[in-house]
């Protein structure tokens, strides 16, 4: 552009726009009609007029001033509104063509901005996902979510503190319905169990809950087909045999066919009438699938005859709907004044107990689910991921703005206001952040359809993997990041800044810009350190979750058991019952297990670890009452000879069963550790006696004949209780049997074979299932599991950026320092100096972010304490490794530019000058 | 000779034909449009910044603050590419309407039965 007064007009208008913008049009519009009638009447001067006349003449030939000049103001100001607007969506237009130019003219360092960019908002997106359905959004179809509860009991039980629970009888919840008023609406519901749907061949197994009729009302949903059962169908002993199904099921059984309902459903051998479709992802008010809802009012009768009142009897959950204006303290009191009366006089707990509402999010007992929490961390975990991708942008973003400095420079010479070309460089960074955002959003669908399904299984996800709400989140995310890495440079390319850059020449560091970049690899070397530190101890909590002795070794043992159709009690001819089929089913399959090459050992269990126990009435010469455990008991279990042998339970003293201990004969028992040293602390308990079943009965003595260790019940960490062992076939008041096999090699691998072997058995079985021991105990370790994976994804993620973060710094210093390196070589310093200068600082910086996070890591670590398994959040242990990691890393990233910076041409460099 | 008054439309287009050969502010405009049309065309300056105010608001011309000759602040006016179309194709049509006008009233007149 040769003429200067031709520079782009829009640009300076931009800036002069605001509030004052029409003051400004008529201003300028009279400042030009007075400059106009100044300068024509001098021209007319210039031509022989007086003065005087040339004024008079001006005036007259622009027409009259005063409607002309209103005339011009008005237009004048509807120009400038007008193309204040076009020029501020041309600026943009211009910025982000701009912006996109000089992306696609760096292909290489935008590939790598994008990928940071994409790793930051996709672990936010993809861990936001489960953050919003743990925590935040609760399970879906729910209407007004905030407004539910679940109904609690906490009581002291004796010996082992207090105690919360949620499950309760029919009782309390037809008191909740008739003797309260803080509730618009009250349901409740079973957890959803197996049960198997069609049979022989096509049988398979679905989930199943019941559920009261006011269970839909209450949480607000409505049917997609047909309708939910109503109270005419959930009558009490009038109940009618319908189901409603869940969408999983309409789609995969019937094919989405229109016309299900009316159709007939066989469950577990019994037929229901399908009368409606629940919505896709309709859960009830717990996150597990559900396929079939059937009324309560089928249940309760298998539960107990008495089942509408009996106070003994606790198997089902409450969901309560507070009316507006309902605090849930309020609810909790009457919740407790109409569950109390009802117990009054008997020996339950629940004569005394506190009840209370608590949020669907909570688990069974009453705390936030374990699940939810490491949610939160990871969400956390994934910010601090994104902040540390945004400080490794902002970090290149800067080293690019240096490198092209001179450009810049040019520019603001040229006459480009600081302003706009802070716009220029927030359009690049947005246009950045923008390809990284399409770019995780590309891949977030596959990642969080993996995470969910291999950390959360139980939990039915909506089917989309990116919801708008996910979405929305990825995109604000996206537009802070552009925003955040874009101010940083541009803020520092300020004008004064870059004339002195222009002036100064590209060798020096640019001073500010430069310890700027060094502190943000400090930082995201400090957060990769708390991540990383985090990420190892949760893989060591799950180290110690796994390593626990639980006495049985669960990942070596399948468990088979099998259902039949279910038969009332009586109605059926001899040796078809199914008690009768279950007994002849697990004595073949025993027989048949044992008979197998790949087989160690097997036996029948009544009460199997992880999945079952039970307690009956226990009396023992010389205890007028029984010692209590914190752990509960004493536990009894029936089992098959070769029991211990197959679980993995080391026998200490006396002998097993034997074919000898059948159904039958002469009682006796087995202990364990705990029990052996209760009960006979200084004398031998073989040969003692112990009084199994109601006294009232007077059952004989059965004779203790060993003593085994001690094996956990139900979880990874509990605290000891008494257990004792019968022979199979002395069960008196308990039963369900199931097979217990140890193979040879790994158990995983012989689940198919097995299920196999097992169908044969009986072909009339409705559903044989084998699975690992270890699968019941899953739920327990998947938390920290969740945690080592995910946190660890994420301080790899983190490490990784960091390590771009520090070569791209280091490398940056050794080409701005080639003219330094060189005259040092140049004046006789070794290579090798070289080498370990450049090494040294890259070193350096890393051990100041190290120091950084370890004492980060150090303060914030107990906060997550509560999440860990037997380790402490100071482990040296995991620092140490931390250390190392870091320490190679950084390494590493210093190497090649070291390498660089060592066989740096003196000669060539100091020529380029 | 009396001045002839301007006819509706042809000044836009004067003016973006004077603004193709350079930037000008309004009294250069003026005094251009004066000596082009020897006098002969009668205007009131004040409508010269009415035409080039509604034409900087349709984008055919940027104006500019600058500096004059006389060392006066001045807002100089130039014609942007979407004022040059519009000045060809307005001046194409125009040409062609003056013609076929000039042509329809200069034809010989009917000799009257």
């Amino acid at each position: 552009m040769s003429d200067g007064r031709t520079i782009r007009p829009g640009v300076r208008r931009l800036f002069h726009l605001g509030v004052h913008r029409d003051d400004v049009a008529a201003e300028e519009t009279r400042d030009e009609i007075a400059i106009h009638l100044a300068e024509r009447a001098a021209q007319l001067e210039a031509r022989g007029m007086s003065a005087e006349a040339a004024r008079a003449e001006a005036l007259r030939r622009f027409g009259p001033v005063e409607p002309a000049q209103r005339l011009l103001v008005r237009a004048a100001q509807s120009r400038e509104r007008r193309l204040g607007w076009r020029d501020r969506l041309d600026a943009l237009r211009q910025d982000l063509r701009y912006a996109w130019r000089t992306t696609a003219a760096e292909p290489g360092f935008a590939a790598v901005v994008v990928v940071v960019i994409a790793l930051g908002v996709g672990a936010n997106a993809a861990t936001f996902g489960i953050l919003d359905k743990l925590v935040l959004r609760g399970p879906d179809h729910v209407e007004m979510p905030q407004q539910l509860g679940r109904v609690y009991a906490t009581m002291d039980v004796p010996g082992r503190g207090p105690f919360t629970g949620s499950s309760f009888g029919y009782v309390c919840y037809a008191a909740l319905r008739q003797r309260t008023s803080a509730f618009a609406g009250v349901g409740a519901h079973t957890r959803p169990g197996e049960v198997t749907l069609g049979s022989a061949d096509e049988a398979e197994q679905v989930l199943q809950a019941d559920a009261t009729w006011d269970l839909f009302p209450t949480l607000g949903v409505r049917a997609v087909r047909g309708r939910f059962f109503g109270p005419a169908e959930d009558r009490p002993g009038a109940a009618a045999r319908v189901v409603v199904i869940g969408d999983r099921l309409w789609r995969q059984r019937f094919g989405a066919d229109p016309g299900v309902l009316g159709q007939s459903i066989v469950l577990d051998g019994i037929s229901y009438t399908v009368i409606g479709v629940a919505p896709a992802g309709f859960t009830g008010a717990e996150l597990r699938r559900v396929d079939a809802w059937l009324p309560m009012s089928l249940r309760g009768p298998r539960v107990a005859e008495d089942w509408q009142t009996t106070l003994y009897a606790q198997w089902l959950r409450i969901v309560v709907r507070r009316r507006p204006g309902v605090s849930p303290a309020r609810a909790s009191v009457e919740a407790t004044a109409a569950i109390r009366p009802l117990f009054a006089g008997s020996d339950d707990q629940l004569a005394t107990s506190d009840v209370t509402v608590r949020p669907l999010g909570f688990d069974g007992a009453g705390e936030e689910a374990m699940e939810a929490r490491v949610a939160r961390w990871l969400d956390a975990v994934a910010l601090v991921v994104l902040l540390i991708a945004c400080a490794n942008v902002a970090n290149m973003l800067l080293a690019r703005a240096v490198r092209r400095r001179r450009e810049v420079a040019v520019r603001v010479a040229l006459g480009v206001s600081g302003a706009r070309l802070v716009r220029l460089l927030l359009a690049q960074s947005v246009v950045l952040a923008v390809l990284g955002g399409a770019a995780a959003l590309a891949v977030v669908p596959f990642a969080s359809r993996l995470l969910r399904a291999t950390l959360l299984p139980d939990v039915e996800w909506s089917s989309m993997a990116v919801d708008a709400r996910t979405f929305a989140v990825a995109l604000g995310l996206t537009l802070a990041t552009g925003l955040v890495t874009g101010l940083t440079p541009a803020v520092l390319a300020r004008r004064r800044d870059l004339l002195e850059a222009l002036r100064t020449g590209v060798r020096e560091g640019g001073g500010r810009s430069s310890s700027l970049r060094t502190l943000l690899t400090i930082a995201q070397a400090a957060f990769s350190v708390v991540l990383l530190v985090a990420a190892g101890l949760f893989l060591q909590s799950l180290r110690q979750a796994q390593s626990v002795d639980l006495g049985v070794e669960p990942e070596r043992i399948l468990m088979v058991h099998a259902r039949w159709p279910r038969t009332a009690a009586g109605s059926a001819a001899p040796g078809t019952s199914t008690r009768d089929r279950s007994q002849a089913f697990y004595t073949q399959a025993l027989a048949r297990a044992q008979t197998l090459p790949w087989v160690e050992s097997a036996a029948i269990a009544v009460g199997t670890p992880f999945n079952t126990a039970f307690t009956v009435e226990l009396a023992v010469p010389g205890w007028p009452e029984l010692p209590r455990l914190p752990g509960g008991g004493p536990y009894i279990q029936a089992v098959t000879p070769r029991y211990f042998e197959t679980v993995g339970l080391r026998r200490l003293r006396g002998r097993d069963f034997g074919p000898a201990d059948r159904a039958g004969s002469a009682p006796v028992a087995i202990v364990n550790e705990t029990m052996a040293a209760t009960l006979w602390p200084r004398r031998d308990p073989l040969g003692a006696c112990l009084t199994i079943g109601d006294p009232a009965t007077k059952p004989p003595c059965a004779t203790v004949v060993g003593v085994v260790e001690d094996a956990h019940r139900d979880s990874l960490e509990e605290p000891r209780a008494m257990q004792y062992y019968v022979p199979l076939g002395h069960e008196q008041g308990f039963g369900g049997s199931v097979l217990l096999v140890r193979p040879r090699g790994v158990a995983q691998a012989m689940i198919e074979p097995m299920q196999r072997v097992m169908r044969s058995v009986d072909p009339g079985a409705l559903w044989v299932d084998v699975a690992t021991l270890q699968e019941s105990l899953d739920p327990e370790i998947r938390p920290w599991r969740l945690g080592a994976t995910l946190v660890g994804v994420c301080g790899g993620l983190a490490l990784l950026i960091a390590a771009v973060g520090l070569y791209s710094l280091v490398a940056h210093a050794v080409a701005s320092r080639a003219h330094e390196l060189s005259v040092r070589v140049a004046l006789g310093a070794k290579r090798r100096d070289v080498f370990w200068l450049v090494l040294r600082r890259g070193l350096g910086l890393a051990a100041v972010g190290l120091a950084g996070g370890v004492v980060l890591a150090l303060v914030v670590g107990p906060r997550i304490g509560d999440l860990l398994f037997h380790t402490s959040p100071r482990d040296p242990r995991v620092f140490a490794c931390v250390v190392g990691a870091l320490l190679a890393t950084a390494a590493l990233a210093s190497l090649l530019p070291a390498r660089r910076a060592m066989t740096v041409d003196p000669a060539a460099v100091l020529r380029d000058e | 000779m009396t001045a002839i008054p301007l006819m509706k439309g042809t000044l836009d287009l004067l003016l973006l034909k004077a603004l193709t050969w350079t930037p000008m502010h309004g009294v250069e405009l003026t005094t251009w449009l004066e000596q082009r049309s020897g006098g002969e065309l009668s205007f009131d300056d004040s409508g010269i910044y009415q035409a080039l105010y509604r034409m900087e608001e349709r984008g055919l011309i940027s104006a500019e603050w600058g500096v004059s000759d006389h060392n006066r602040r001045a807002r100089y006016y130039k014609i942007t590419a979407k004022g040059r179309t519009h000045l060809e194709a307005e001046t194409q049509q125009l040409v062609r309407y003056g013609e076929l006008v000039t042509g329809i009233l200069t034809a010989p007149t009917k000799a009257r039965a």
